[in-house]
């Protein structure tokens, strides 16, 4: 009776299934990979996969050993299954303390060694050694510890400069009414090479998750908390990032850059970016008209310092708060750092410039949930947007809208914009 | 209970009883079903196999939605920018996916596993509790249909992932139904499982045959008993989140509104505090079958019995200690991530434990590779991979560049679908032939496992890489460029081999049956096995035993085959035809149906859906619930009628410490072999 069963005798190499596993798990990762966390391109990023490269390491040998382990056991102890047993039973152990206890502790022993350096490097990248640097600001040279508040809502990253004061947690208070910022940009934050920046990571609505891969590991933006990271580039270079903790509709489309600049181009950049937005003048510009635009349809959400300043009393969303654009074209993406606002590909321009890519903007602007989905229109009664809503512009007003837009600068160099350049 | 006797001509509330109205009958209560055919008896059965078997079966249903769902998951993101779902449907679905497979796949199909093996492996005739058994079922079954009924009655899924976090799954911020039915749902389905751990751990304490003791209960039994702790202390953590969420959708609570003072991190803690032992609830199970299976098909014991179960029992402690490793990234202190990156790192010790006595289990052995040995086998192999990828997430600084990547989806798949799922599926190719009296063709199983094997590991594998290129969890889309795309569509083609593999289990299940006619019957134990579910036919008679065993020792049916000789050499004692019970008892006493536990279950999804549309529903719900309740107590603990012409096979009575006095009626019907028929001794016992 027992035994009966069924089956063909073929040979059975099963651990070979591994293999393919294996390779993938030893590829390693594409080079055009702009995520890829094994590119890392600052002390931190560098100290974590240091201590992280050993352990992949002893992994994969722990994982030959029991897989050949298997493999081996399997050929050599393999009866056929569709006989009955034959001759006598194999010796029958049961147990053998001493072998048991230890592979007990030498697994424990292998994982000390590791919570050793574990702890070393946590300790590590939790501390912060920044340096104040200075910065001139309005002509005043302000000693600044590089720190930047970072404020996640959906679907956009909000970047706050204080250059003129030390900001701290207790400043902060309120994360909808936080205190008025030297310069506030979205999806892109611009920080100076060689120096450890502190983020302070918090949300307008829900938890989000900052993470540029080649710089530091993650930090959750938890609305009510103001959590500390860091960052730091060694080189000049743009760093991509994505928001990583699931935060509703567009998650996926909620993505940042970090973009590092030598000290002397960030002093530049901070000249810029203090400066008001320049207004056009010439009333027979689409630009002028556009400016009408935006003061009927988009200024009681956005700000424009020099235009909407004074009337501006926050975004009519859940989370308060829409992108500052005073100097909206000298940033390079827009719609939570997934449209180029240049294209790349496009005519060059009447400057034998990198031209605006007025196609994608044309189409935000006409129906953002079209192109990056949202829940700003159709809401039930009473509730407040979570995005751009369809604010039923004609195609001139958009054009004009658009013209103002394009001069809200001042333009980044081709080359920031090829290097900025999404997919 | 006493149940006063009087005799009335009918009975106030009648249920389908298939008997002949009874002369003498208690006055005041209710007749019970007498089991009778066909649906009736699946809808009153309080017979623990029988529950055991709607529990896979509707594990296995729950298995094809969870995995179209995958399907749909993959093919979306098969290319960038994939247009196969709205950012939308596709949050919903793939919320839908992780807690279809956790609460409505793995979770009964490891139910089904120890509804059905427990009472046997131990030795008894039901569990403690046979109508708190089926109540489980049933209000397990109404939590799943009223989880899925989102679809069509709520405006779509939960879109808040399994995990759900606040405030995200606020009203403000996921306004449709979804997150109300998720946790209105989870809340009815964790009834069924608090209830089944109760009664499944007073099963293995209570119940056990004379002679078992605890450390010579198999493995299997084990760590299914460690699951049912973990159940037990897990549920009430995930059960009051869930009630606070409840509570903050519908009532407006603020439990977890940050602009209220509550605390978004509240959630995360409560929920992970159950979601990390829930880790081991869906793996252990799958240990224990591996334990059973490895053994068997090396012809030797189990290497390192106490081991192998003090190492579950630490795994089921340290369980406890782990939870916040979800959260480090989430801003708790760095001190507090220290000390769980710690406890995380050393929970890898007694599962390494585990995987060495298996090697060492079939090491010296004679392994026959059945499908279901090919498949302990590859659980073995690729739970060690998600238990080394879960080590380097351990390691808190390499989990802020994995956490929330794709890397976590390749390791918890390979943990639960490569541990859990590949190890109930063969348990499902081992244990076949003694629930259901015939064997599944082996040539077919072997394709079944390849298939699985090679699609897993294209499907997850890759997954691996993709989360350490970058990419995020729970995107909808990606862009091209990132390096993202060759393994997405590599993962997308392995998803469908499995999807194929799982036609092939479905195929095999269906063909074996018609090819069943033609082949001798398996007999009781066509493994040559070694625990005691193995000395009853296939499939096993409604009262398991004809003859409670008395044991003597670990792997105690394997002894009465076997015996060793003056050399210590094993010499066969009894063929297992010989030694096994032929389920020829007649008249044993066993508990009557019910189907009160069935209409109990209905009601809790009608207060389910009143207090999300309309609190009115909440009285027909709520009567029905009271009916339920009230009604179970006033039905005899068994029919007065049923007690037929007991056999009797008592001459063990003395021996078994599970008689009559262990509080609950049913458990003594379902124990007491064969307590002599005297009329109006039934109902009180």
């Amino acid at each position: 009776m027992r035994n009966s069963i069924t089956a063909r005798h073929t040979r059975r190499w099963w651990p070979l299934g591994l293999i393919p596993g294996l390779a993938l798990a030893l590829a390693g990762c594409a080079p055009d990979a702009e995520l890829d966390t094994f590119q890392d391109q600052s002390e931190t990023a560098r100290q974590i996969n240091e201590l992280v490269y050993p352990v992949f390491i002893v992994a994969g040998v722990v994982l030959v050993l029991v897989c050949g382990a298997l493999l081996w056991l399997a050929i050599k102890n393999r009866v056929p299954a569709d006989k009955d047993y034959e001759g006598e039973f194999p010796t029958q152990v049961s147990h053998n303390n001493r072998l048991e206890i230890g592979w007990t502790l030498g697994p424990a022993a292998i994982m000390t060694v590791i919570a050793v350096f574990t702890l070393v490097v946590h300790l590590a990248i939790n501390s912060t050694e920044a340096n104040a640097i200075e910065v001139e600001v309005d002509g005043r040279v302000e000693t600044w510890e590089p720190r930047v508040v970072v404020v996640g809502q959906q679907w956009w990253w909000e970047y706050r400069y204080y250059l003129k004061r030390d900001i701290t947690t207790e400043d902060l208070g309120d994360p909808w009414n936080l205190p008025e910022a030297d310069i506030v940009t979205a999806g892109q934050m611009v920080i100076p090479t060689g120096e450890e920046v502190e983020l302070i990571i918090t949300s307008r609505d829900v938890i989000h998750s900052h993470w540029i891969p080649a710089l530091n590991g993650k930090k959750d933006a938890v609305p009510g908390m103001y959590t500390p990271w860091k960052l730091e580039a060694d080189e000049p270079g743009v760093y991509f990032g994505q928001c990583t903790e699931f935060c509703g509709l567009s998650h996926s489309r909620m993505r940042m850059q970090a973009v590092a600049v030598t000290p002397a181009e960030f002093q530049d950049w901070v000249n810029d970016q203090m400066a008001p937005a320049v207004m056009p003048t010439d009333e027979d510009s689409a630009a002028y008209r556009g400016m009408e635009v935006f003061t009927n349809y988009c200024a009681s959400c956005h700000l424009v310092r020099g235009l909407n300043h004074e009337d501006y009393n926050g975004a009519e969303t859940v989370s308060g708060s829409a992108p500052d654009l005073t100097h909206f074209a000298g940033r390079t993406t827009f719609a939570g750092g997934v449209f180029n606002l240049y294209d790349p590909d496009g005519p060059p321009n009447a400057d034998n410039l990198i031209p605006l890519n007025d196609d994608d903007l044309a189409a935000w602007i006409r129906n953002p949930n079209d192109v990056k989905e949202n829940y700003a229109d159709d809401l039930p009664e009473g509730a407040l947007p979570r995005g751009m809503p369809d604010m039923g512009l004609s195609e001139r007003q958009i054009d004009d809208v658009i013209a103002l837009l394009a001069k809200l600068g001042p333009r980044p160099t081709d080359e920031q914009i090829l290097a900025t350049e999404v997919n | 209970m006493t149940i006063t006797e009087s005799p009335v001509t009918e009975a106030p509330l009648e249920l389908e009883s298939g008997a002949a109205a009874i002369a003498e009958r208690p006055l005041g209560v209710l007749t019970r079903p007498q089991g009778g055919r066909g649906w009736r008896d699946w809808f009153s059965t309080v017979d623990h196999k029988k529950i055991g078997i709607m529990y896979g079966v509707s594990a296995m249903v729950f298995f094809v939605v969870g995995g179209v769902e995958a399907l749909l998951i993959r093919l979306q993101l098969a290319v960038p920018n994939g247009g196969v779902l709205s950012a939308d449907v596709y949050n919903q679905v793939f919320t839908m996916h992780g807690v279809t497979m956790v609460f409505l796949f793995i979770m009964p199909l490891a139910a089904a596993f120890a509804n059905y093996l427990i009472p046997l492996q131990i030795g008894a005739r039901d569990v403690a509790f046979p109508r708190l058994n089926a109540l489980s079922y049933w209000i397990w079954l109404s939590g799943a249909i009223f989880l899925n009924s989102s679809w069509i009655v709520g405006g779509g899924g939960a879109d808040c992932g399994w995990f759900c976090y606040s405030p995200n799954s606020g009203v403000t911020f996921s306004p449709s139904h979804g997150v109300d039915f998720y946790a209105i749902g989870l809340l009815i389905a964790g009834i069924a499982s608090l209830v089944s751990a109760i009664n499944l751990i007073v099963t293995c304490l209570n119940m056990r045959a004379p002679g078992m003791d605890l450390f010579r209960m198999p493995v299997l039994t084990w760590m299914l008993l460690i699951t049912q702790f973990l159940l037990l202390f897990a549920l009430p953590v995930i059960t009051v989140a869930l009630f606070l969420l409840m509570f903050d959708r519908l009532f407006d609570a603020s439990f977890f509104n940050p602009d209220m003072g509550g605390d978004p991190l509240l959630w995360q803690h409560l929920f992970w505090i159950f979601g990390h032992p829930e880790v081991y609830i869906i793996i252990l199970p799958a240990f224990g079958v591996v334990s059973e299976v490895i053994p068997t098909f090396s012809r030797k014991p189990i290497f390192g019995y106490t081991f192998m179960v003090f190492s579950g029992i630490a795994i089921g402690f340290m369980g406890w200690g782990v939870w916040a490793h979800h959260m480090f990234v989430s801003g708790i202190g760095p001190i507090s991530v220290a000390a769980f990156s710690l406890s995380t790192m050393f929970i890898a010790v007694p599962t390494g434990v585990k995987i060495l006595n298996w090697l060492a289990t079939m090491w010296g052995g004679q392994i026959r590779f059945t499908t279901a040995m090919l498949f302990a086998v590859g659980t073995v192999a690729m739970f060690t991979i998600g238990g080394l990828s879960g080590v380097t997430h351990a390691i808190a600084p390499a989990d802020t560049q994995q956490t929330d990547t794709y890397y976590i989806v390749a390791h918890f798949h390979y943990v639960i679908f490569g541990g859990g799922v590949l190890g109930l599926i063969g348990g499902l190719y081992f244990w076949w032939p003694k629930i259901f009296g015939y064997m599944l063709n082996e040539r077919r199983g072997k394709i079944n496992f390849w298939l699985m094997l090679i699609g897993f590991n294209l499907t997850f594998g890759p997954m691996h890489v993709l989360g350490l290129q970058g990419m995020s969890r729970r995107i909808d889309t990606y862009s091209a460029g990132f390096g993202f795309e060759f393994w997405n569509m590599v993962a997308t083609i392995g998803s469908f081999i499995i999807a194929v593999s799982v036609l092939v289990l479905f195929h095999n299940i269906w063909k074996s049956k018609r090819e069943a006619a033609d082949l001798p019957p398996p007999g009781p134990d066509p493994w040559d096995a070694r625990s005691l579910e193995w000395m009853v036919p296939s499939p096993v008679p409604e009262h398991n035993f004809d003859e409670v065993p008395t044991v003597d020792g670990l792997d105690e049916w394997w002894h009465r085959k076997y015996g060793f000789d003056d050399n210590g050499r094993v010499v066969q004692v009894a063929t297992a035809a010989e030694a096994a019970q032929d389920g020829s008892a007649k008249g044993v006493h066993l508990p009557a149906p019910s189907f009160w536990p069935l209409v109990l279950a209905v009601g809790l999804p009608l207060i389910g859906y009143g207090l999300i549309f309309n609190l009115w529903l909440c009285v027909p719900g709520g009567l029905l619930v009271a009916m339920g309740i009230y009604a179970w107590a006033l039905e005899p603990v068994d029919d007065p009628d049923a007690a037929h012409d007991h056999h009797d096979d008592d001459h063990d009575g003395d021996d078994d410490h599970d008689d009559d006095d262990d509080g609950d009626d049913d458990t003594a019907s379902a124990t007491a072999d064969a307590a002599p028929a005297a009329p109006g001794e039934s109902g009180g016992a």
